[in-house]
């Protein structure tokens, strides 16, 4: 029996040291060392366990070998404890399964557990340096690993089991002796080891030294302090080396070249002001939908409260202030008043304050904003004005140039209608609507000579050539050419240019020679050129053989002559309006071109045979030699009233009706260069200075204009338009003011002729009687409201003065109104074409008529009023017209109104002609 | 006192008022005002060129400082007329002013206005002011020079005529030529009076019928009735009017100067020797088909661009010229042929070399011109403008003027130098004014305003009165001028 407990402890033994060395062989056993180490020390021999890498799984297994050895050992040795350890050895039989699962489950941690125990390895190297590998490989070698320099390790001689069976239960302390098979050799446990054995495997400290509640020393933590080395910091380390520095050489140089571009620090969003303006907000909207800020409000301020001091609240002279302002400027809160006893007085109490009576009404429109949307970016440009001003030159600079009147010609009785002056300068000439034509000398302001022609003298012009001292004189129907009388030796000479064959007269070659007759005036020592119509202006060529005479558009005396002779050609009548005459053959000729509108001037170009037209819209510009247009010059003004050419003959000034002044450069386009608005009411002459930068406009508004205006030889250069002096003096006269001006030929004056010279009665109330028309008028216009396309003007056929205020017809009738200072006369006819839908108005009143044509509707209204009733819109007393005689149509294109010395042409528009009898 | 003169206030304004011919006086009240008002003295010595009625004794005054012209004038009007012993001591101010009576005063003292002037210029304002102006220590005794004021102090009756008065010349003592713009010349030996002449005397006349005559008139004839003369010589030559004329020193030759941009020499003197009296004037249009002589110009000098308003001869062999072209030049009478003008060297250096004839060019049209003054060789013009100016050609290196009177209201239509002073010359103007000026201040001396309308002519007479006509047909003589 005894043999047979040895056996089985034997057997026991032996798995008990495959169990170790298993263990041992696994690589990935786990630390043990302070139980293991212990006692190898304490041995003082290099035992197995030094080696021992004891994993958890293989612990396990030693655990459960070493209990049944232990009890085996406790059976044998007879110590004590045998009961329990019996007791645990069933329990343990029992686990075992379990034990076998966790084996697996620990087996991961284990993998952990390698790295930590890596620091132990350099401690004690281990004779064998084969590694982890199985001993297998080894079981048919000579040898069983390597020892650190590399030698082979050889096998021992192998007992066999039996022997060292038979051997080990010889020998007494076989039980101690244990196989460490990577080192392949036999090694006894001492007695302590044994102990610690048993110990370790009835879970208690290994031995007494062991110290479980020693203090932790924490080796990883990651500020713990491991001096591995105290060796200087190599040099590497810090000193770049040769690659490196060519690296950065090369990123040096790209930086400095701008191949490398670095970022921008992003700036920081500073602080801001959180109750600002928010108008740079618009900026950061730049792309994308239009951001718009809501607008902020105005914080409250003191005029807001219940009770503000009496400077926050507004007068009443403040509050009707407001009214005028426009809508959106106007303050948003007013302090409100109570009204206790008639007297206005602040709340005393916030409970008295009322509620707040926009509420709804704000509250729906902000309703409305949200839903239609309706927020807007409103362009109110903020731009401080003086820097919208062109720069021009001071006027100091611009010297010299009139500024002060030094002299008046004092002698006529009536305005004076025109002015020319002689080419030398010493003279001017003067023509009034006394009357009279004048000449006076430019130095002392003495009146040389007088000239009584009995008809009104609407234009007067020298010759440009000094050699021949002449004045043309346009008077009624007539032009007279007059000796001026200045000449002694070559009086006879002029005399012979003035004097007309009397066979000539006679021998009416053509229709021309019967517009326009040549005769001999004794009374005045010149020749009388007898016109169908009254002669607006004469202007001379500048070598002084020809004139052109321009005639107006009368278009009564159009109709008339248009019933009295069948009108073949109707374009006749047009060509006849502007005549040109050669003095020194007597002969007239008309242009040989079509006007398209009625003329109001002509000129000659001061250079080149070119000659100027202008119709009431428009300038043509004539080639006199080719007989062609050359260019139109479009005004866009409602009524031309003169032009002037620059004596270099590239530009041309125009004056119109409305006060202003169109400056053409005609190199330029046929659109103005600049316009000059500047009079208040028509414009009746413009003049350019001959050698001087100068050019000067008069006007009704009793003001004359000096600009200077530069125009430079370079081509490049557009022409210098200064503003320079306003000139004033003259009286306006009965509405009319500054009748004409023209600058001295050589020195920098000019002479402005005013209509404020009448004395006589008569004069005076015939001009007063213009006045107060052009007053009424004005009044109509505002009365009918919205007439903007409509035009106001005053016309006086002769001794008739008519006032013509017109409106389209789709906004109100239009209404003609006719004053006869002679009632008994109404003959003359006025018409008023409007551009209008094709609708056909029927006007059956009994004091209106319309007549109706396919494109244009004429609605006329003529109102026949005494003077008493002048004024005020609705006091005027209504006449009924006695017949109103539609005369025909007419097919011309662009005639809108025609009255006496007028015309308006509007495109595409027919014309009819009526005639009140 | 009988202060004749422009009231002081009205000269310090530069203003001219219609002169005052009737005696003001001015009460003790007044002075013992002025003395309290300001009780700082300053002394002063008066002194005079005049001769001896008018002569003060060397003795010091102290006089209140803010004392103006009139004050000083009446100082030394009673001064004189205390009488030469007057000054035996130092008086004190308030003595002077008050006119103590002493025995030896003159009884028929008349009073006269005087003009001041310290260290050559005139006072025009108080003395306080002008001592502080021109910085001129009032601690020293002031040495003020007195001489009699330039004021006309008679106005003699207008002359009328049938049209306006174009041109007047003063240069024969013995009888006025005025031209009409009726076509006549009129002679006048005093105002109101036509002439008659005891010497036989040379008139030339340049009218706008392009022409100049010649006209001789002779003595005693119809004593009571205007005579009516005939030229005997007319020169033509012009192609457009005579603006003006003038006649060499010595008489022999005339020059014209017209609206044809021309000045003409004419020879004169191929009729027997006689007085030769150039007239500047206008006429036109006088038709007298008789028989006369004709005669050409003996020279022209081309160079005006535009008409030569106004020409003078002061020396023999120089001629000034003014046009409307802006310019004044000189030309030499003896080449005028061909180079035809000469200029003066040291102006000609700063001017256009091509345009060396140019003496002075102004931005203004110039209608007259006078010389004189210092050594006869300053030039005086007016023009378009208000503004009489002086200028010194002899200055090198500016064209600018040495003076500019701007007292006028319009343009200025003659001016003419004093004959005998350097200082002294009158202006007439389209404002209805003449103004007489002196160099030595800014302020007219005196402003005659007889005309009514604008004057067109003016000249010396006499070397004491001014004659000027007009628009309103009137020929003035303002008489009684001292001009020392």
């Amino acid at each position: 029996k005894k043999r047979f407990q040895r056996l089985h402890l034997l057997a026991a033994w032996i798995e008990l040291q495959e169990a170790f060395l298993s263990a041992l062989v696994s690589d990935n056993g786990d630390v043990m060392e302070e139980e293991i180490r212990g006692p190898v020390e304490t041995g003082g021999s290099t035992s197995t366990f030094n080696t021992a890498w004891i994993s958890r799984k293989g612990s396990f297994k030693i655990d459960r070998t070493l209990r049944e050895l232990g009890s085996g050992l406790s059976d044998i040795l007879g110590d004590e404890g045998v009961a329990n350890t019996s007791d645990g050895d069933g329990s343990s039989n029992d686990g075992g399964g379990d034990l076998s699962e966790g084996d697996q489950s620990e087996s991961e941690e284990f993998a952990q557990g390698v790295e930590e125990s890596d620091s132990s390895e350099d401690e004690v190297a281990p004779r064998n340096t084969i590694g982890d590998v199985p001993f297998e490989w080894y079981k048919d070698e000579e040898h069983i690993g390597y020892n650190i320099s590399g030698k082979k390790l050889k096998k021992k001689e192998r007992q066999d089991k039996l022997d060292s069976f038979l051997a080990s239960a010889d020998d007494p302390n076989g039980w101690r002796k244990v196989m460490d098979e990577p080192n392949d050799e036999v090694v006894q446990l001492t007695k302590q080891e044994v102990k610690m054995i048993c110990k370790v495997l009835k879970g208690k400290a290994p031995h007494k030294d062991f110290d479980p509640y020693s203090p932790y020393i924490d080796w990883f933590k990651m500020d713990a302090k491991h001096p591995l080395s105290s060796a200087p910091e190599p040099k590497r380390r810090f000193v770049l080396s040769k690659w490196e520095n060519e690296k950065v050489v090369k990123l040096v140089r790209a930086i400095r070249k701008g191949l490398i571009k670095f970022d921008k620090p992003k700036e920081k969003p500073g602080v801001y002001d959180l109750w600002g303006d928010d108008s740079s907000s618009m900026e950061k909207a730049g792309h994308g939908l239009a951001y718009i800020p809501a607008p902020k409000p105005k914080l409250p301020g003191h005029e807001e409260s219940y009770n503000p001091s009496l400077e926050y609240i507004p007068t009443q002279e403040e509050i009707n202030s407001y009214q005028l302002l426009f809508e959106e400027d106007r303050p948003k809160f007013i302090p409100k008043q109570v009204v206790i006893h008639l007297h206005l007085l602040r709340f005393t109490s916030l409970r008295s304050v009322p509620a707040y009576e926009n509420y709804v009404i704000e509250s729906f429109e902000r309703c409305l904003d949200l839903y239609m949307c309706p927020r807007a970016r409103k362009k109110r440009i903020n731009i401080d004005p003086e820097s919208l001003k062109p720069k021009l030159p001071s006027r100091k600079d611009l010297k010299p140039y009139p500024t002060i009147c030094y002299l008046e010609y004092r002698g006529h009785t009536g305005p004076v209608m025109s002015i020319s002056t002689e080419s030398s300068g010493q003279w001017i000439a003067s023509g009034s609507s006394d009357g009279t034509v004048r000449i006076w000398e430019v130095e002392t302001g003495r009146c040389l000579r007088v000239w009584e022609l009995g008809e009104p003298v609407r234009h007067v012009s020298w010759n440009p050539s000094s050699d021949i001292p002449i004045l043309a004189v346009s008077a009624g129907l007539d032009v007279f050419l007059l000796n001026a009388g200045l000449e002694d030796e070559e009086r006879k000479m002029i005399n012979k240019l003035l004097h007309i064959e009397t066979s000539m007269a006679p021998d009416d070659t053509g229709k021309i020679s019967s517009i326009v007759s040549w005769d001999q005036d004794d009374n005045h020592e010149g020749i009388r050129l007898k016109h169908f119509k009254t002669v607006s202006s004469v202007e001379w060529h500048r070598k002084g053989d020809y004139f052109s005479t321009v005639m107006p558009s009368d278009i009564l005396s159009l109709c008339i002559m248009w019933l009295a002779e069948e009108p073949s050609d109707s374009n006749e009548c047009f060509l006849r309006a502007i005549l040109i005459h050669q003095l020194s053959k007597k002969s007239t000729q008309r242009i040989p071109f079509k006007l398209h509108g009625l003329p109001v001037s002509s000129a000659f170009h001061p250079t080149r045979s070119v000659f100027f037209v202008s119709t009431k819209k428009n300038v043509r510009v004539y080639d006199l030699l080719k007989q062609k247009l050359i260019k139109k010059l479009e005004t866009g003004a409602r009524e031309v009233s003169s032009i002037a050419i620059h004596p270099g003959g590239d530009n041309v000034i125009v004056g119109t009706r409305e006060g202003k002044m169109c400056w053409f450069d005609m190199d330029l386009s046929s659109q103005p260069y600049r316009i000059l608005k500047c009079h208040s009411k028509d414009i009746n002459s413009v003049a350019f200075h001959r050698s001087y930068p100068l050019f000067a406009s008069c006007s009704d508004d009793s003001t004359a204009y000096i600009f200077h205006g530069m125009v430079y030889s370079d081509l490049n250069q557009n022409p210098l338009v200064v503003p320079l002096e306003i000139l004033r003096g003259h009286a306006s006269a009965n509405g009319r003011g500054v009748m004409d001006c023209k600058f001295h030929p050589r020195q920098p004056w000019l002479f402005i002729a005013g209509a404020d010279s009448v004395q006589s009665d008569s004069d005076r109330s015939v001009m007063k009687t213009i006045s107060a028309l052009g007053r009424f008028c004005k009044d109509d216009r505002k009365i009918s409201g919205g007439c903007g396309g409509g035009f106001t003007d005053v016309y006086s056929p002769g001794n008739h003065w008519l006032a013509i205020s017109c409106s389209e017809v789709f906004l109100s009738s239009p209404i003609v109104v006719v004053e006869k200072i002679h009632p008994i006369e109404i003959s003359e006819a006025v018409s008023v074409a409007a551009r209008g839908s094709a609708r056909v108005i029927e006007a059956a009143e009994a004091d209106r008529a319309a007549i109706v044509h396919r494109r244009a509707i004429v609605c006329l209204t003529l109102l026949i009023y005494n003077r008493k009733a002048r004024r005020g819109c609705g006091a005027f007393r209504v006449s009924l017209i006695r017949r109103l005689l539609r005369v025909g149509s007419y097919a011309g294109d662009g005639i809108a109104s025609f009255g006496d010395g007028n015309w308006v042409p509007l495109d595409g528009i027919r014309v009819s002609i009526l005639s009140v009898s | 006192f009988s202060a004749s003169s422009l009231s002081s206030e009205a000269q310090k304004r530069g203003v001219g008022q219609r002169n005052s011919y009737s005696s003001v006086f001015y009460g003790d009240v007044d002075m013992d005002e002025d003395v309290e008002g300001n009780s700082r003295l300053v002394y002063v010595r008066f002194v005079t060129k005049l001769d001896d009625p008018f002569k003060v004794p060397d003795t010091q005054l102290g006089l209140p400082s803010n004392i103006t012209r009139l004050g000083l004038s009446t100082v030394v009007n009673n001064v004189l007329q205390s009488g030469p012993s007057f000054y035996s001591a130092r008086l004190l101010p308030f003595d002077v002013l008050r006119v103590p009576v002493i025995d030896f005063r003159r009884d028929n003292w008349r009073h006269e206005p005087f003009d001041f002037l310290i260290n050559g210029e005139l006072v025009r304002m108080s003395l306080e002011e002008f001592l502080l102006a021109k910085g001129i220590s009032a601690e020293k005794v002031l040495e003020i020079e007195y001489i009699k004021a330039v004021a006309p102090r008679k106005q003699e009756e207008p002359s009328f005529h049938d049209d306006w008065v174009s041109a007047v010349d003063g240069s024969n003592p013995g009888f006025i030529l005025t031209g009409c713009y009726d076509a006549l010349g009129r002679v006048w030996k005093a105002a109101g009076l036509y002439v008659e002449n005891d010497t036989g005397a040379l008139v030339a006349t340049a009218s706008k019928d392009k022409t100049l005559r010649l006209w001789m008139f002779d003595a005693e004839e119809s004593r009571g009735d205007p005579t009516k003369i005939r030229a005997y010589k007319t020169l033509r030559g012009h192609n457009a009017s005579v603006q003006s004329i003038a006649a060499q020193p010595s008489g022999d030759m005339v020059c014209s100067g017209s609206w044809d941009c021309r000045i003409n020499l004419w020879q004169t003197k191929e009729s027997d020797a006689g007085a030769s009296v150039s007239i500047k004037k206008r006429k036109k249009g006088s038709h007298d088909g008789e028989s006369q002589s004709e005669g050409e110009p003996v020279s022209t000098l081309v160079g005006h661009t535009q008409c030569v308003s106004s020409v003078v001869w002061p020396q023999h062999g120089t001629i000034y010229s003014a046009s409307w072209d802006h310019s004044i030049r000189r030309w030499d009478a003896e080449t005028g042929n061909e180079s035809l003008n000469t200029c003066c060297s040291d102006s000609s250096s700063s001017l256009d070399p091509i345009d060396s004839a140019v003496l002075i060019f102004c931005g203004k049209v110039i209608n007259c011109i006078d010389i004189g003054g210092e050594s006869s060789a300053l030039i005086a013009a007016g023009g378009s403008d208000p503004i009489l100016r002086i200028w010194d050609p002899r200055k090198p290196g500016s064209s600018a003027p040495i003076f500019q009177f701007s007292s006028h209201a319009s343009w200025i239509s003659a001016c003419k130098w004093h004959k005998d002073s350097w200082f002294h010359l009158l202006s007439a103007s389209y404002d209805g004014k003449i103004m007489l000026w002196d160099l030595r201040t800014a302020w007219p001396l005196a402003v005659i305003d007889s005309h009514e309308d604008k004057v067109l002519c003016a000249d010396w007479w006499k070397g004491d009165s001014v004659i000027s006509g007009g628009v309103d047909s009137k020929l003035c003589i303002s008489s009684e001028i001292s001009v020392k």
